[in-house]
């Protein structure tokens, strides 16, 4: 062990070993992945996002959403997600081979939502819980995501609106060949 | 402890290492006058960004239970302040600290007075520069979604390079020591030193420059948060656990032939651990199930490090001599975290276990245990080491050196325990179909904002010691310097 290149040799191989065994065997294994029909001749899933919520995703990003809500569905034997109403199947590979950053996130102190868009019932819900949200909890208001109407009414800005398309394009709720969703 | 009396050379402290400078003051050695500066700068680089970590870490622990708190405009959210935080910790004070520390290490034992040690300052300044440049990026515009890959992509390659300014030089250093003898200390920090540059550099490319499909991003994120946390700031932590230990208790280490294994398998096992992170995740399960493996053979190297470390303590009262000596009372502290710490992370990658505690605050809590509890402290005993034999001077204060220790030691304790036990109940209540929203406790945030401003005070105390003590810049330094 008086080796320097001994010692230098030895931790590019534990490096290696483990960047060839776990990254490029998964990029094997996924890295062509994309989109797929539900069914024979069906329409390709995951749908594609629209403009504005690509441009909402710049913004979840930036506010930093990650550090508190994740965007992934347990199995029901590795977490309890799916009895939570947070997805009604759990999440595949698949469903993230649209996006430029995925945003699965490490931390709960807020719901998953990874199927928000399909849990949410408006707009006017979603920008209710931006600019206002429920008191107890730990999400804090984004008024700068709003603008004052006249009548002291809150509207999304541009920015907010964005935001909303982008959490209502949030949806994992179509079935995909790995996961398909129970009739 | 040892330090309380400020006129005399404390007893038990180790001769510096090397022979005496010529002129000048007898306490600085030829081989730390010659490494003081860059050593100096990084050590008080880490201090200032640990104080920035700790305001951070205080304001938002304050907005988990006052969501309004300083939420006047969006640059101050949570997830801005929290993304920034976490950046200044691990590689403002963290990496700052390690890579002096690192620096001092190798140029002790391996007993070589090193030249051109501006070459390593200026690899600090650039890294202090992209941090900051990278930290207002985040404040003012946008992030990456992942931990510690959250700075803009243009940041890694100051980064890259300045790493490889400030830590190549150990290197150059240990290539040209005058001693043949390699001690276990010395692998860890060549480990380490190589581990992180290439592990950064190739998470950069697959995640941020040429980004992989989908979910194999996370899964290269995990990769690299395993490779930083055990094989960057966990190694050089050991790397000193294994210098400080035996020489503070002027003895040899317990099981020491075992050192090496311990070493090759905690670089063969911990690159693996990455996917036992990401059970339940949307990542093929043959990959997830190897991390849960990896995690169970860090069993080896856990044993091994436990009897060098346990059974060099256990000998000869081990334990009240630590306990007595300022260095070793942060340094066993330390290495009893960092056992809890692997051995957290053993038990809960088991599948069973690890649905519960995933995404609640138990997660954190375990990796608070081996970044702040192990690495942190481990830092601050060899600092009280270091930077005597740095500057020809002693601290100034002894009770500012107490406040540090159990203002400290109480808050990691409290908030270690705090998220480990609210994490936990709340994966209990999650997995008892309990609504989201009543499994979350008010007292857990309470916890964690009081922990913070005690972790805040004792920061403080060691600042305003560590400080009075640099700007005492002794003209001992300087003498030996010349000589």
């Amino acid at each position: 062990m008086n080796n320097l290149n001994l010692i230098l040799a030895g931790v590019f191989s534990t490096v290696a070993a483990s960047f060839g065994g776990l990254l490029l065997a998964g990029h094997a294994q996924l890295g062509a992945l994309g989109r797929a029909p539900a069914e024979e001749g069906g329409p390709l899933f995951p749908a594609l996002e629209p403009g504005l919520a690509i441009q909402g995703r710049q913004v979840y990003l930036q506010l930093g959403c990650v550090a508190c809500h994740t965007q992934q569905v347990r199995p029901a034997g590795q977490g309890s997600d799916i009895a939570q109403g947070w997805g009604v199947r759990p999440s595949v590979a698949r469903d993230y081979v649209l996006q430029s950053q995925v945003a699965l996130g490490n931390r709960r102190i807020g719901p998953d939502l990874a199927n928000y868009g399909a849990r949410a019932k408006s707009d006017a819900e979603i920008a209710a819980h931006l600019s206002a949200p429920a008191a107890g909890s730990a999400m804090p208001a984004f008024p700068s995501l709003f603008n004052q109407g006249k009548d002291g009414s809150l509207h999304p800005n541009e920015r907010g609106t964005a935001l909303i398309a982008f959490l209502k394009s949030l949806r994992q709720d179509y079935s995909s060949p790995e996961a398909k969703l129970k009739q | 402890m040892s330090q309380e009396n400020q006129h005399s050379r404390p007893p038990g402290q180790g001769r510096p290492q090397g022979r005496s400078a010529d002129t000048g003051s007898p306490r600085i050695s030829r081989v730390d006058a010659s490494v003081a500066s860059p050593v100096k700068f990084f050590f008080a680089s880490a201090l200032l960004w640990l104080l920035v970590s700790s305001v951070l870490a205080v304001i938002t622990a304050v907005k988990l239970h006052l969501p309004g708190f300083l939420n006047c405009c969006e640059y101050l959210t949570f997830g801005r302040l929290d993304a920034i935080q976490r950046n200044v910790f691990f590689y403002g004070w963290a990496s700052n600290a390690l890579i002096g520390l690192n620096l001092w290490l190798l140029a002790s034992l391996g007993r070589f007075e090193f030249r051109n040690g501006w070459i390593a300052t200026l690899g600090g300044l650039i890294w202090n520069l992209a941090l900051t440049v990278g930290i207002a990026s985040v404040l003012l515009d946008s992030q990456n979604a992942f931990e510690l890959l959250e700075l803009p992509r243009g940041v890694a390659l100051a980064f890259f390079v300045a790493f490889l300014l400030a830590a190549l030089w150990p290197a150059v250093a240990f290539v040209r020591r005058p001693t043949g003898q390699v001690f276990v200390s010395q692998w860890y920090i060549l480990g380490a030193s190589f581990v992180l540059p290439v592990v950064y550099l190739l998470t950069q490319l697959m995640v941020l420059w040429c980004p992989t499909n989908g979910v194999l991003q996370a899964l290269v994120h995990s990769w690299f948060l395993q490779n930083f946390l055990l094989l960057w700031l966990g190694a050089s932590a050991l790397a000193a656990v294994y210098y400080f230990l035996p020489k503070e208790l002027e003895t040899t280490l317990t099981g020491y032939y075992l050192s090496t294994v311990g070493f090759w398998t905690l670089f063969l096992f911990a690159g693996w651990t990455g996917p036992a992170t990401l059970l339940g995740s949307p990542v093929p399960l043959w990959i997830q199930s190897s991390g849960v493996v990896a995690a169970v053979m860090l069993l080896i190297p856990l044993t091994i490090t436990s009897i060098n470390f346990f059974g060099t303590l256990s000998r000869d009262s081990g334990w009240t001599r630590a306990w007595n000596n300022t260095t070793l009372r942060f340094v066993a502290f330390g290495l009893v975290a960092y056992t809890l710490a692997i051995a957290l992370q053993i038990v809960f990658s088991a599948r069973s276990l690890n649905a519960l505690v995933r995404f609640t605050s138990f997660a954190a809590g375990q990796q608070q245990l081996l970044t702040y509890a192990f690495v942190s402290m481990v830092i601050f005993g060899a600092a009280y080491y270091i930077l005597p034999r740095l500057t020809g001077a002693f601290w100034p204060s002894a009770k500012l050196v107490h406040l540090h220790f159990w203002s400290c030691a109480l808050a990691v304790v409290g908030s270690v325990a705090g998220s480990l036990f609210f994490g936990w109940t709340q994966g209990a209540a999650l997995a008892a179909a309990k609504p989201f929203a009543q499994t979350m406790h008010p007292q857990e945030a309470l916890l964690s904002s009081a922990c913070a401003v005690l972790f805040l005070i004792g920061h403080v105390a060691f600042a305003l010691n560590a400080f009075g003590m640099l700007s005492t810049c002794s003209s001992s330094t300087e003498e030996a310097r010349q000589a």
